[in-house]
């Protein structure tokens, strides 16, 4: 175990540190538009890692659900085995014949994602 | 200057000399922008004590990609386009060889390019009013271009724009739930197919330069393709080019009845909003796989940049978006 501080707030201290140093030294607009992008990934990162695996159980659990497939092992690779739902999902849609009611769960699964990496987006969409 | 700007300015002044003359003097030579595929320079250049002011497009020293065109092509497709009164800064020359690269010259022009500004900034509206209508009558221009004029595109086949969308998913390796839902809702509701006319291929905020009565030039013609000419319509409806002004559908600026009016008005094709929100939809699905496309430039080193790098992770937004559409297309 890394002693503190742990990924997501080394990831923080660089962030804040490019947010309240270097942004208002950066003159060049394209530059500057750069280092907003840059500021804004390590943002996501942030987010992503203090999520930890809990978006991508979720992932897994609506896409064995909704494909009808038994679950893998405790231990097995989260990663992997979501490619491969996600895999299996994206081959059936593609050969017309998508699980009934695909659609909600694939966007709540979007929304999870966006939930990472752009909260604000996904505000926009409450009306 | 910089040695290798120095070479890059007195190759550009040997080019300039038959245009403006053998006193051409370059004044001033600066990077606007670097990349791997273009670099676009600032010159200034006098001549006869007239001053001109040039935008020089440069190839990059990376990998040249297959989708757009060259800058050759594009060159001459911007010549057309010039030349059928369509608002692009005046070409002036193609350089087959400037430094070791080709490379084409253009009028530089003054004006807003970025579309958060176009949509927010208070002294712009009055512009972002006049431009419904005026993006329909650049469109109109564009697409009454004759197709013989730009035979050096190629003929994709017009219908294939959800192909070509699968293709380049397939290239990416890695599994869309969201696009493939967009794919199969697309190809279950074919939209009446329409004559192909020469697009420009990303026309929509960002790629305007807008001053205060408007819209003043269309740039960034490299994805330039012959298609069905609602491919254009719908593209700058797409959530991600009305840069944060959601309910604006036309590209954060307006409404999009003013626009298919003139449009329909300009060219008779008597275009219904039925169909921009099919294409609406492809718009989505296209930019979806583009981001998507982007972010494998970064990872495959062909362009390591970390706009190209987080555009990854926001196709999760256009992807949200299609699905919005699709849900509500039922």
């Amino acid at each position: 175990m890394q002693d503190r501080p742990d990924a997501a707030e080394l990831a923080q201290a660089v962030r804040e540190f490019l947010e309240t140093e270097v942004l208002s030294t950066v003159q060049d607009p394209r530059l500057r538009f750069r280092m907003l992008v840059a500021i804004n990934g390590i943002g996501i990162l942030e987010r992503e890692l203090a999520a930890g695996s809990a978006p991508m159980r979720r992932e897994i659990a609506a896409l064995t659900q909704l494909l009808g497939v038994a679950e893998a092992p405790d231990d097995a690779d989260l990663r992997a085995q979501a490619r491969s739902l996600n895999r299996e999902l994206a081959l059936r849609i593609r050969g017309g014949n998508a699980p009934e009611g695909t659609l909600a769960p694939v966007k709540a699964i979007v929304a999870d994602k966006l939930r990472i990496a752009s909260p604000r987006y996904l505000e926009r969409f409450r009306e | 200057m910089t040695g290798a700007d120095a070479a890059i300015a007195d190759a550009l002044r040997a080019c300039l000399v038959p245009l403006f003359g053998t006193d051409a003097v370059i004044e001033r030579l600066a990077l606007l922008a670097g990349g791997a595929s273009k670099e676009a320079w600032a010159a200034d250049v006098r001549a006869a004590d007239v001053r001109h002011e040039l935008l020089v497009r440069r190839a990059g020293g990376g990998v040249i990609h297959s989708h757009t065109l060259s800058l050759e092509h594009e060159y001459r497709l911007v010549s057309v386009a010039y030349a059928a009164g369509v608002r692009v800064p005046r070409p002036l020359a193609y350089l087959e060889d400037l430094a070791g690269r080709p490379a084409f010259v253009a009028e530089r022009v003054a004006g807003e390019t970025i579309g958060r500004r176009i949509v927010q900034r208070p002294e712009l509206a009055a512009a972002r009013a006049a431009m419904p209508a005026q993006l329909a009558e650049e469109l109109a221009k564009i697409h009454a271009i004759p197709l013989d004029a730009v035979a050096f595109l190629g003929r994709a086949a017009a219908g294939d724009v959800v192909d070509r969308v699968e293709r380049e998913l397939d290239a990416a390796d890695e599994p869309h739930p969201a696009i493939e839902l967009g794919i199969a809702w697309a190809r279950a509701h074919p939209p009446k197919a329409r004559p192909a006319v020469l697009n420009h291929g990303d026309f929509r905020v960002g790629n305007f330069v807008v001053g205060e009565r408007g819209l003043d030039y269309v740039l960034d013609w490299e994805f330039g393709h012959v298609g069905d000419p609602l491919e254009d319509v719908g593209w700058p409806l797409v959530r991600s080019w009305r840069f944060g002004a959601d309910d604006l559908r036309l590209g954060g600026v307006g409404r999009v009845e003013p626009y298919l009016e003139r449009y329909n008005a300009l060219t008779g094709r008597n275009v219904s909003i039925a169909e921009l929100d099919y294409w609406e939809v492809v718009g989505n699905l296209k930019w979806a796989v583009g981001s998507v496309t982007q972010s494998r430039r970064h990872l495959s080193g062909q362009e390591r940049s970390v706009e190209l790098a987080v555009l990854g992770r926001l196709t999760a937004e256009v992807e949200y978006e299609l699905l919005d559409l699709l849900e509500r297309a039922g």
